[in-house]
């Protein structure tokens, strides 16, 4: 049996203003649960919840409504902060302190002592490659330097959550590829990580699972593989003549040749059958069928803007 | 404990890089190197116009120093989000709000030294001499700037930093005037109790910074001391408890408090 990591039951986040009587559903009855070992995909548009339930989740902020279990006990029980780390979008750090000085800081948060606090500053500064920046000021450091810091902090308790806010953000290709390897080789190592991102690139290539939020409310949950299945199916074949296109049409798909050989195209898999068995009773000779996944990009879209709900 | 410490020192670390603070501290510090001069401008004891002066700059300094200190001291957090990755750690919030006022405390000792330095060696080299009351004036203010350091951080813990630098500047000129407000309503038999009342219970609650003027003959002329130390301590302790009751108060708001 899997063990549940991050628990939410109906969870409701109402804001109201204190004078007017203006109220802001940021979070509407989210119920999610998030697996030991997984990489979960948080995704949304701005403003579609996703910071609030993350502050749900650390205790920052507390719900109107419903339920929050994070390794097993109520949201912001700070002994669980023992065993979870936090990343925020943008991350800022006290930028007088050196890389060294930051995780030392954060480090003695944990109650981490000499000398282990600093045989694991050291050993984590080696692991985001910042062994070489750890006596430079953090204002003199770049934008990825600054994101691999936060990883470094995030990973000083070994902990067995991650929640990262946007961990790509704003970063140049190189850097961008490097945090996503340090994300799968956490989720090697037995880390839940819990992702927020607008990076659907990068959230498609990580994340097992992943929920679509949408004005505060989930649109999609499921795993990233049957979300995006159900796409076009694309069949090439070679020996077909111009007679069969119209047959070919009349099953749904689209057809058409192109020096010899038959290109189909099939809006789903359940027709392909009746496709690949007109061609074959017709002499030609299928050369492959190749279902098209839908990206992640198309998903979010299709969920954004189509209204579709889970 | 380890928290509360480690958020001292980071918000004292932070404190004395802030240009505005360093300013002011050099402003003062500066006044206090030329107090020497302002004798030609008043007909009094030397040593009398140049201890009143040196102190009323430190007093001065001291208070800003406090103010401009505590009022950003929350809402800065909340808008880096320096506080998210503070709070997502095991640290509770009363360690966070405990940290802070340690950390502005340092900031204040560390000020004081600065200035209390400077104001005596001026004082040696004027007068040939340290008189130890300075040293005394000294320590009181010090713990008056902290007194007004507890209100500022309460205040910051739900007001915005304009709001706050208001409420806190008017508590402290309120809480240096009231009990000498309260004594001459109180010498006036034509006060009736419909007024004096309110003055003894806004004099009740108001934090009481003028307790800790008591070097200074300016402020407190009628001020007579059979027992200076049981006063001190007394006041000290005043102070002490007072900022007690601040921080259990701020740690009530803050728990509250969504970020």
């Amino acid at each position: 049996m899997e063990q549940t990591v991050i628990k939410t039951v109906n969870l409701s986040k109402r804001y109201s203003g204190l004078w007017s009587k203006t109220t802001v559903d940021a979070v509407k009855n989210l119920s999610l649960e998030v697996n030991k070992g997984e990489i979960f995909g948080f995704l949304g548009p701005n403003g579609a919840g996703k910071t609030t339930t993350i502050k749900i989740l650390l205790g920052i902020i507390y719900p109107t409504q419903g339920e929050a279990y994070v390794l097993g006990t109520p949201a912001g029980d700070p002994k669980t902060h023992f065993k979870l780390s936090y990343l925020p979008e943008n991350p800022y750090f006290y930028d007088y302190m050196t890389g060294e000085e930051i995780l030392s800081f954060y480090a003695q948060l944990f109650g981490i002592g000499e000398p282990e606090r600093s045989k694991r500053i050291k050993e984590l500064l080696g692991r985001v490659g910042l062994s070489r920046a750890a006596s430079q000021p953090i204002r003199t450091y770049s934008k990825g330097m600054q994101q691999r810091i936060g990883l470094a902090q995030c990973l000083l308790n070994d902990p067995e959550l991650l929640i990262l806010d946007e961990p790509t953000a704003g970063l140049d290709p190189i850097a961008h590829i490097d945090i996503r390897d340090m994300i799968l080789d956490l989720r090697d190592k037995g880390k839940t990580l819990f992702v927020c991102s607008h990076q659907l690139s990068d959230v498609e290539a990580v994340c097992d699972r992943v929920a679509i939020l949408k004005n505060g409310e989930m649109a999609r949950l499921g795993k990233l593989d049957e979300l995006l299945a159900g796409g076009t199916v694309e069949m090439i074949a070679e020996r077909v003549e111009n007679g069969i296109l119209d047959q070919l049409k009349a099953l749904g798909g689209q057809a058409h040749l192109h020096e010899g050989k038959l290109f189909v195209q099939q809006p789903d898999d359940d027709s392909i059958g009746a496709v690949i068995d007109l061609v074959r009773k017709n002499g030609g000779r299928i050369i492959s069928v190749l279902p098209q996944r839908r990206s992640l990009e198309d998903l979010f879209v299709e969920t954004i803007q189509g209204g579709k709900s889970a | 404990m380890n928290a509360t410490l480690a958020i001292a020192r980071a918000t004292f670390g932070e404190a004395i890089r802030k240009r505005v603070l360093l300013i002011i501290l050099l402003v003062a510090l500066l006044i206090l190197l030329v107090t020497p001069a302002f004798e030609v401008l008043a007909v009094r004891e030397q040593k009398t116009i140049l201890t009143s002066f040196g102190l009323g700059i430190i007093q001065l300094a001291g208070a800003l120093i406090a103010i401009i200190l505590c009022i950003n001291m929350i809402p800065q957090e909340i808008e880096r989000r320096t506080i998210y990755t503070i709070l997502s750690k095991p640290v509770l919030r009363h360690h966070f709000v405990l940290g802070k006022f340690l950390g502005a405390m340092q900031t204040l000792a560390f000020a004081f030294l600065l200035m209390g330095v400077a104001f005596m060696l001026v004082m040696y080299l004027t007068l040939r001499e340290i008189d130890p009351k300075v040293v005394k004036g000294l320590i009181m203010f010090f713990f008056q700037s902290s007194l007004l350091a507890g209100v500022t951080l309460f205040f910051s813990t739900f007001a915005s930093p304009l709001v706050n630098f208001f409420l806190s500047g008017g508590t402290f000129l309120v809480g240096n005037i009231l009990s000498n407000f309260l004594n001459t309503i109180e010498k006036n038999p034509q006060v009736g109790s419909m007024t004096r009342i309110p003055v003894q219970i806004l004099v009740l609650l108001m934090p009481n910074f003028a307790n800790f003027n008591v070097q200074n003959p300016i402020i407190n002329p009628e001020q007579q001391l059979t027992d200076e130390t049981a006063y001190l301590v007394q006041t000290v302790a005043y102070g002490g408890v007072y900022i007690c009751l601040l921080l259990v108060a701020a740690v009530l708001i803050f728990n509250q408090r969504e970020m």
